[in-house]
């Protein structure tokens, strides 16, 4: 009885939890950095250098719309990537620099969508779908568990036990 | 019990269906050339055009170096970002060409050489009131523009009512901005 319930807390708790903790090791780790950026494009100080690298890697490349302006060699990322330098130069924060770009090209331009309205769906929707997938499975379980067996009446079990004696008195 | 077991093999399936269908209309309207999953919505729809002022490529006799987009108010405006070097610009010259006959065209030359632009404008026609020159691609970033060719329809205010990314066609001048411009009454 316990062993059952077990499997279920693995299946509808734990696994996607660790599935959840894997998708959440950044992506820095598993994909290795291509260098776009040129040593000109740098910025003399090695601080204010790290914060625009660090914005790069969020904003997307609206041309080729599946990179970071970092990773991309297209003409657009390396304006945005100067626009992004040229405002941390002139001291604005980040914050006031990505909402800059959000204005002229949208969420879009974020690799990461805010959770608002219009992306509340796409934020819950696997959570969402993984509770239902635990729902589904809870309700197979427990449609197993409970099939009953039909214990035999007594005619059943003279008729077998019938059977039964007469293969015996064949067979010896 | 027997409608627990149902449910329990309904439910995947109807999120089956639902999910397939959403992909079916999806892939049909992309096929069907209805939607273009590269183009991105303008976020200037329905706001005021950014201010504009640009070197510009004619000066005239008056000594006027800039073109001021605030020139233009009081009237429907087509702002094109083009440049010499992109070809999908020289496919929409001949639309561009009949299009100024119907509504003032303010050129904008992205990224581009003051001798190129000149040349093309030689080449392919001129259906532009006035062309600034938009060197480092600053004012393009501005506009949110993501690449040319970008074709925007400003209202007499200076409000911007539509952006079509990519080169004009008869079909995106008939679908679009043909009734568009009917809408602010050209």
């Amino acid at each position: 009885m316990i062993i059952p319930r077990m499997r279920n807390l693995m299946l509808v708790g734990i696994l996607p939890l660790g599935l959840l903790l894997v998708s959440l090791v950044p992506n820095t780790i598993v994909t290795t950095a291509a260098n776009a950026i040129t040593a000109e494009e740098m910025l003399a100080n090695p601080e204010l250098e790290e914060r625009a690298r660090n914005l790069s890697k969020q904003l997307r490349c609206l041309v080729c719309q599946n990179q970071s302006i970092d990773d991309s060699d297209a003409d657009l990322a390396r304006d945005l990537r100067r626009e992004v330098r040229s405002q941390i130069a002139a001291g604005d924060s980040d914050d006031a620099i990505v909402d800059q770009l959000r204005q002229k090209y949208g969420d879009y331009v974020l690799l990461n969508p805010p959770l608002d309205l219009a992306t509340m769906f796409l934020w819950l929707a696997p959570f969402a779908f993984m509770l239902l997938g635990g729902v589904i499975v809870l309700m197979a379980r427990r449609q197993s568990g409970t099939e009953s067996i039909n214990e035999l009446d007594a005619t059943e079990r003279a008729k077998i036990e019938k059977m039964l004696a007469s293969r015996n008195g064949r067979n010896e | 019990m027997m409608s627990q077991l149902r449910l329990s093999f309904l439910l995947p399936l109807l999120a089956f269906t639902a999910l397939a269908s959403v992909g079916a209309v999806a892939l049909y309207a992309t096929l069907s050339g209805s939607r273009d999953p590269a183009q991105l919505p303008s976020v200037l729809v329905n706001k005021s055009a950014p201010r504009t002022s640009l070197a510009n490529l004619m000066p005239n006799d008056a000594g006027d170096n800039m073109v001021q987009l605030t020139a233009f108010k009081g009237q429907p405006l087509l702002v094109n970002f083009f440049a010499s070097w992109c070809a999908p610009c020289r496919a929409e010259a001949p639309a561009l060409e009949m299009l100024s006959k119907r509504v003032a065209i303010l050129g904008i030359a992205y990224k581009d050489r003051g001798e190129d632009t000149n040349s093309f404008l030689e080449q392919y026609g001129n259906p532009f009131r006035a062309v600034g020159m938009d060197t480092d691609g600053r004012m393009g970033i501005e506009w949110g523009v993501y690449g040319v060719p970008e074709t925007y329809l400003l209202d007499a205010n200076g409000v911007v009512k539509l952006r079509h990314a990519g080169p004009l066609t008869r079909g995106v001048i008939d679908a679009t901005i043909i009734p568009a411009l009917e809408a602010l009454g050209s």
